[in-house]
């Protein structure tokens, strides 16, 4: 079972983190909370999430809209990331001749591209 | 890490701290597993360079080693994320709640990003004025994150329920048949409200499933351990079996032994979108009985003389004498 932290172990858990700054990156909506009748709760990927937030933060002084575009892109780029890697499951349960033609289409538009 | 920090970071003895800043910087920003996701060495590489640059970033510890006081591994700490690595290893996961409001039907709305900054400023109020008139500025909600314990065998059977969100109004969830642990719901227009006409955000749910004290689930199997009594794995017979959709007769064969594995097919979960059912593996496990009375001693004392049996024998193959 996924385990849930409250705001104050979260804070402790990830050591750079304050409670102004956890304050401002929800509100951002940077991060977005699990809800429960006992307040917000943050789960593993979400403390993931809050020292890749602090890294951008403190690293190249990021924050506001443009920490936001920042992970918008991330975002981004993880959801293609996981349809590509849909697609290419997808592909690969078909037959081998089947893989060879969506192989060579592919090869053919890069050299066209 | 290297021996020398400098060279680690591209520089020489000579860099000023803003050239540190800066060469880290630039180094973090090629080598962050976050925001190179499918470079598999990247974590080695930034562990490299923020080594390097907590040992040069403190003009005191800078010091003590260009002194000689320290070696580069002076300042090499234990990493802080405490072994939960970076937040790439979450990002694939299934039910995933960031980009936030995108499903794969809707493959990549470059708008999408830009949608929650428009939210707060329409929150805030400054989004009344300038390009966004209020005829045509719509941003849809922001989604919502719940967590949700659901009993093992309602999340196998399917069922349904209710949470009740923090402004204090119910929200009913079907639980589909054969959900997973950790499995993410999603209820279309459940989240925020939008703006401006903009749709309502989703309610994403995320769904632990509570363990059953008897029940197993592996894959769409269900794994059972059933305790048989002596005379029944001896001489066979039915016996009943608790399934997850109710109680089935189950024939044991004359001679069971514990550890042997029985498969009720089609009795294990089926999945809404799966084509079958999987298996319930019944487990044997043979109890002796509670009370061993004297007609039962003296018949195993009497039976023993002749049929003596070693279940050892093959665990002492190969052993030394």
């Amino acid at each position: 079972m996924t385990v849930f932290m409250s705001e104050a172990d979260t804070i402790v858990a990830v050591g750079r983190l304050t409670s102004t700054r956890l304050q401002a990156f929800i509100s951002a909506e940077l991060l977005v909370p699990v809800q429960s009748p006992q307040g917000p709760l943050f789960g593993p990927s979400d403390l993931a999430r809050l020292e890749l937030l602090c890294d951008l933060a403190e690293h190249f002084d990021l924050e506001g809209d443009a920490l936001g575009v920042v992970m918008g892109l991330i975002d981004q780029l993880h959801a293609t990331r996981q349809r590509l890697h849909a697609v290419t499951r997808a592909l690969e349960a078909e037959p081998f001749e089947v893989r060879r033609r969506v192989g060579l289409r592919i090869v053919a538009g890069q050299v066209k591209g | 890490m290297s021996d020398d920090p400098y060279a680690a970071l591209g520089l020489t003895k000579t860099a000023t701290a803003a050239d540190i800043k800066k060469a880290y910087r630039k180094l973090v920003r090629t080598s962050h597993p976050d925001l190179h996701p499918d470079d598999p060495k990247a974590e080695g590489r930034l562990k490299t360079i923020t080594a390097a640059h907590d040992l040069l970033k403190d003009p005191a510890t800078r010091t003590r080693f260009d002194s000689g006081e320290i070696d580069a591994s002076g300042a090499e700490r234990p990493p802080d994320r405490a072994g939960r690595g970076f937040y790439r290893d979450y990002a694939d996961a299934p039910g995933q709640s960031y980009p936030q409001g995108q499903r794969f039907e809707d493959f990549g709305d470059p708008s999408d990003i830009f949608a929650h900054i428009l939210r707060q400023r329409a929150q805030s109020g400054t989004g009344q004025s300038g390009p966004f008139g209020d005829s045509d500025f719509s941003v849809p909600g922001q989604d919502l994150r719940f967590s949700l314990e659901v009993p093992f065998l309602e999340a196998v059977r399917g069922s349904k329920t209710r949470i009740t969100l923090p402004g204090g109004e119910n929200l009913d969830v079907q639980i589909p048949k054969g959900l997973n642990d950790g499995q993410t719901l999603r209820l279309r227009g459940r989240g925020g409200p939008g703006y401006g006409g903009g749709t309502a955000g989703d309610a994403l749910v995320t769904v632990s499933v509570r363990p059953h004290p008897m029940f197993r689930r592996e894959g769409d199997d269900i794994v059972l351990t059933l305790p048989i009594s002596m005379d029944e794995a001896i001489l066979g017979g039915k016996v009943a079996v608790p399934t997850i959709d109710g109680v089935v007769s189950l024939t044991i064969p004359k001679g069971a032994t514990s550890g042997q594995i029985l498969r009720l097919r089609g009795r294990g979960v089926h999945p809404q979108r799966a084509a079958k059912a999987g298996n319930q593996r019944v487990e044997l496990r043979i109890a002796s009985p509670p009370v061993i009375d004297a007609n039962l001693q003296a018949f195993m004392e009497n039976w023993r003389k002749t049929h003596s049996y070693d279940p050892r024998k093959a665990a002492f193959e190969g052993m030394p004498e």
